[in-house]
């Protein structure tokens, strides 16, 4: 049986699918007997889902740069 | 593989639309100036930026769709980085900085059996978005991200904002999969550490 440190350990690669068939059984095993490191799992997606729609800083002056490179593609340069 | 729409725009970028270049621009260059920092660093991330885009130009009758416009958009980007400035980064590449709340380290489990000591604190939002109504928790997890190491904060942003497999973000960045998967775990747990300090104390 794993320790909750090594299921935190282990917690990147298991959300990145880069475990082994066993290694991963064995989170899973851990998981089913451990309220704390199913809260910390299920946080971790949350953390992750946070990231993904934070808002991207826009791109300054985007407008210019596309005529540039519009202009050049038409130049065929 | 090439998406439908990738070659859709395509054909308007051939023709030197400036609305197709203007929605290439706007959807690609956070995740090209990604690329351009981990391998080139803050001061020169802008210019290898601009100088991918003009290779882009230059090739973009020779993209054949044998992978997404975005791989190959980033394909150039490293390329770009890597041509521009010798890669003198190899003993920095696993840095670990402090990070404003910390992370989850070994004081978190008790030293005896590996349990939790301080057990993770229950989150009150149970979605993003609840989460990043919160104003002070977006500067808050900004500052954050500002604080990793040049390659943490990249791998990160590859991976959870731009969604690239991280056997990409290996060939892109030329890190072996070890150092990627390190690199992204430690970022994950401030990141992790920073969300639960605020939802904590309702301060960053």
């Amino acid at each position: 049986m794993l320790t909750c440190k090594e299921q935190v350990a282990r917690s990147s690669d298991y959300l990145d699918a880069q475990l082994t068939f066993r290694e991963r059984l064995l989170v899973r095993h851990h998981l089913m007997f451990c309220p704390n490191c199913r809260r910390f799992i299920r946080q971790m997606r949350l953390m992750q889902a946070t990231l993904r729609i934070m808002p991207d800083e826009p791109v300054q002056d985007a407008d210019a740069l596309a005529e540039r490179l519009a202009a050049q593609r038409r130049k065929g340069v | 593989m090439a998406a439908a729409d990738d070659t859709h725009l395509l054909e308007r970028l051939l023709k030197g639309e400036q609305r197709a270049y203007k929605e290439l621009v706007t959807t690609y260059q956070s995740a090209m100036r990604a690329v351009a920092y981990a391998i080139v660093g803050q001061r020169h991330a802008d210019e290898v930026v601009q100088d991918a885009w003009l290779s882009v130009v230059r090739s973009l009758a020779r993209f054949e769709g044998r992978s997404s416009l975005k791989t190959w958009l980033l394909t150039i980007t490293a390329n770009a980085a890597k041509g521009r400035y010798k890669q003198n980064r190899r003993e920095v590449l696993l840095d670990d900085l402090p990070s404003p709340h910390g992370t989850i380290g070994d004081e978190r489990f008790t030293p005896d059996d590996g349990h939790w000591a301080v057990a993770p604190y229950a989150w009150h939002q149970d979605t993003p978005e609840a989460l990043l109504t919160e104003e002070e928790l977006r500067d808050c997890l900004e500052h954050t991200l500002l604080s990793l190491s040049q390659l943490q904060s990249s791998v990160l942003v590859l991976r959870e904002r731009q969604g690239l497999e991280l056997e990409e973000i290996c060939n892109l960045l030329t890190l072996s999969l070890s150092n990627v998967r390190v690199l992204l775990h430690r970022a994950r747990l401030k990141v992790f550490a920073t969300v639960e300090h605020f939802e904590e104390t309702g301060e960053c």
